[in-house]
């Protein structure tokens, strides 16, 4: 398989470090659905990595991949030096607190049977030895933290709270492990604007309070700015572009990623509605366009496009991209 | 514009719900109108009853439903919300027609695009079969689905959820609608596949001269592809105006909260949201005062005691339902008087109220 280029990755210092990694499941009929195919990325310690592409492209795939939920079909996953993919059963179990995951749907990620309390508690209750009483008053000590009142909410079950309460508690029940890394996918996804302010706030207060680290999954390409130091940009299973936030959003290098952004709803009814729209249908990831995947539906392409896989290039400082014909970024730094 | 006819007038509209709970108001007392060709955007988060004010217009409530005897809803001057249901079925379609969040809601899962497609031509045109087929290849071309005759044989299924959403819209225009209501038609579908339906939306609404009442919770769609907002919480319109001056000028707190409250791609990374605190009110319990308040950093006593309506603002064509609306002498006083005590009347500690 064609590489997709290393250029952004940083080392060994990296907390997490994904190499190749190649996630595909069985369509029937001797098919297979290229989900993820053969990306790179890597994740500092207390950075916050942003994965934006829209439904489809592998965010959640590669998400399960570094959980080894399951394992991917190839690739690493180096995860604080330990390679995510050989561990023992009983390892990966111990591996896996240190590494928490927090998804859309917080209600139906919550067992309905149970207290918050018992929610909460249940992560401890399995790999430590606390005493019954050392639990509680960290149970109490997180929910406090999510800002939901242990009193008044420890014996109530899940579908008394809304979902942004949910997801408070979904938070509260991943941070209780004292994880370094938490994924989390489209969080904030299913709540509303109101709600959604006071999760992403939640959510920066306890990276910077616990010194956590975080690859943070949208389709939402301003949350997915608001949190991020460094944004990748998915498509169809593989990675188009990975840049510095604020740079990404003024100077997008990739063709997909000025679709993307140009596809935004500005709140500003002065400004003009952009006339580029993206054309023709998400290809099928059963049968994958040859060369760059984004081919078919580019403005750009010729037939290099078709032929050979274009792979991560250094634009500039902290911004890569995977295009034969690029833009020009105007504020280009020499390299 | 003034002396004109409105297309849609739709006065003190309340629908409420028998629940096992207790009676939820979902809508309580909203008016509104809407002229030819005009697009109404409702916005208000999940639960505001935006899907409930225009099923109450369309009159495809369920049967707990009940709309007070006192609201009322004219199309084109005639009274429609006491229609009988078959009097109400012809007007579907061909007065009005919906779109849904999910396409699926109105396509049957086990017949073809086709045949889905020519039975609505034929029931509201009277269309022969080949009429209808005909109609329909037009209407899926005018609507941007590629090998139209091609689809006509697939199932619903066998379409991507954009794909889906158009063909819903050829349905829903088949008959030349003078008023589409559309709500959250983008919602589900990913920021492509939202502009180019929108695009679409806003081309069509062009050639045929229809009105639109646009649901969304998104600021971002209501900005670029309306004329008129109306903001909804909890079963109420708190404010309403013309796009523009709304944005230029957000009277009501909620508004104003509302649209703080948005990541915006234009910030810096790493900028502070400003969250509004709490959750939305629980619609089976009574309530005093304004619905707003306990989420409010403004609030005072008054709010807590005594219902605001909306009032006129010195803007033309502009109403907000608050006694202390963002940027009146009133508002800086009650900010000032909460400010002071870091707490408002509703007991919402100020800081929380800024932070998380
Ligand atoms: N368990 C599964 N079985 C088969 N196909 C799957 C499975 N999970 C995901 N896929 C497919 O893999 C691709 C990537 O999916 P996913 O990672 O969920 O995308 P995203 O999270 O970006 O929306 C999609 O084509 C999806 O249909
Ligand atoms: N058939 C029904 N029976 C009882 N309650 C309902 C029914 N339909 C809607 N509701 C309630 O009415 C309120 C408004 O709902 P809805 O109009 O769907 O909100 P929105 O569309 O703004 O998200 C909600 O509290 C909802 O639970
Ligand atoms: S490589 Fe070619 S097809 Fe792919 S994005 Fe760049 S120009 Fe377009
Ligand atoms: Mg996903
Ligand atoms: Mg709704």
């Amino acid at each position: 398989m064609a590489g997709c280029g290393k250029a952004h990755l940083r080392g060994s210092t990296a907390l997490l470090s994904v190499e190749d990694l190649v996630v595909e499941f069985p369509a029937g009929r001797r098919t297979t659905i290229h989900a993820v195919s053969g990306i790179s990325f890597d994740v500092l310690e207390g950075e916050t990595l942003g994965v934006v592409g829209e439904s489809g492209c592998g965010k959640s795939a590669t998400a399960r991949a570094i959980m080894q939920l399951p394992p991917p079909n190839s690739g690493s996953v180096i995860f604080d030096g330990e390679q995510m993919t050989q561990l023992s059963k009983e390892n990966l179990r111990r591996s896996r607190t240190r590494m928490q995951m927090i998804f859309q749907d917080p209600i139906s990620s919550l067992n309905p049977r149970r207290k918050v309390n018992e929610i909460v508690a249940e992560g401890l209750s399995i790999w430590h030895t606390d005493s019954d009483d050392i639990a509680i008053r960290r149970v109490h000590a997180m929910l406090e933290a999510v800002g939901l009142d242990p009193k008044a909410v420890e014996n109530r079950r899940p579908h008394q709270f809304s979902s942004g309460q949910c997801q408070r508690i979904c938070i509260a029940r991943a941070m209780i492990l004292d994880p370094k890394l938490i994924i989390c996918d489209e969080p904030v996804s299913a709540l509303d604007v109101s709600v959604q302010a006071q999760i992403l706030n939640l959510l920066t207060n306890m990276k910077k309070r616990y010194g956590l680290t975080l690859v943070f999954i949208a389709h939402d390409l301003a949350v997915v700015k608001n949190v991020s130091d460094r944004v990748v940009v998915m498509y169809l299973g593989k990675i188009c572009e990975v840049a510095d936030p604020d740079r990404l959003y003024t100077h997008a290098a990739h063709p997909y990623t000025d679709i993307l952004l140009a596809s935004v709803p500005k709140p500003d009814p002065h400004m003009p509605i952009p006339k580029l729209q993206i054309t023709g249908e998400l290809p099928s990831p059963i049968n994958p366009p040859s060369g760059c995947r984004f081919r078919t539906r580019c403005t750009k392409a010729q037939d290099v496009c078709a032929v050979q896989e274009p792979s991560l290039q250094k634009i500039s400082s902290n911004h890569f991209v995977a295009c034969h014909f690029p833009n020009e970024t105007s504020t280009h730094v020499a390299i | 514009m003034q002396a004109k006819q409105p297309l849609l007038k739709v006065e003190d509209l309340r629908t409420y719900f028998g629940t096992p709970t207790g009676i939820l108001k979902a809508v309580d007392g909203v008016s509104f109108s809407l002229n030819k060709g005009e697009t109404i955007g409702i916005v208000g988060e999940s639960g505001s009853g935006k899907s409930v004010l225009v099923r109450s217009i369309m009159n495809i409530l369920s049967s707990n439903a009940i709309i007070a005897e006192t609201s009322k809803v004219h199309f084109n001057g005639k009274d429609i919300s006491r229609l009988r249901h078959c009097e109400a079925k012809h007007f579907w379609g061909t007065q009005m027609a919906m779109i849904f969040q999910d396409p699926m809601t109105s396509l049957n899962p086990v017949k073809k695009i086709g045949t889905q497609i020519t039975e609505s031509i034929r029931f509201h045109l009277k269309a022969s079969k080949k009429e209808a087929i005909q109609k329909a290849l037009e209407l899926m071309g005018q609507v941007g689905i590629p090998e139209p005759r091609k689809r006509l044989k697939q199932y619903p299924h066998q379409l991507s959820g954009g794909m889906r959403q158009r063909i819903t819209i050829a349905i829903a225009l088949a008959c030349n609608p003078k008023l589409l209501i559309a709500d959250e038609p983008t919602t589900a579908l990913d920021v492509t596949v939202q502009k180019q339906i929108l695009d679409l939306l806003a081309s069509l609404q062009e050639k045929l001269e229809m009105a639109m009442i646009l649901i969304t919770h998104d600021l971002g769609v209501v900005a670029g592809r309306t004329q008129r907002i109306g903001v909804m919480y909890a079963g109420k319109m708190l404010e309403t105006a013309d796009t523009k001056t709304l944005f230029r000028n957000m009277n009501h707190p909620y508004t104003e909260a509302l649209f703080k409250s948005i990541p915006r791609i234009e910030n810096q990374a790493h900028s502070r949201l400003e969250a509004i605190s709490g959750y939305p009110p629980d619609m089976t319990r009574a309530l005093l005062g304004c619905r707003f308040a306990p989420r409010c950093r403004y609030a005072q006593d008054q709010c807590l005691n005594e219902e605001p309506n909306l009032f006129e603002t010195d803007q033309a064509d502009h109403q907000q339902a608050c006694f202390f609306p963002v940027g009146s002498p009133e508002n800086k006083q009650a900010h000032a008087v909460n400010q002071k005590t870091g707490i408002t009347a509703a007991g919402l500690a100020l800081t929380a109220a800024v932070r998380s």
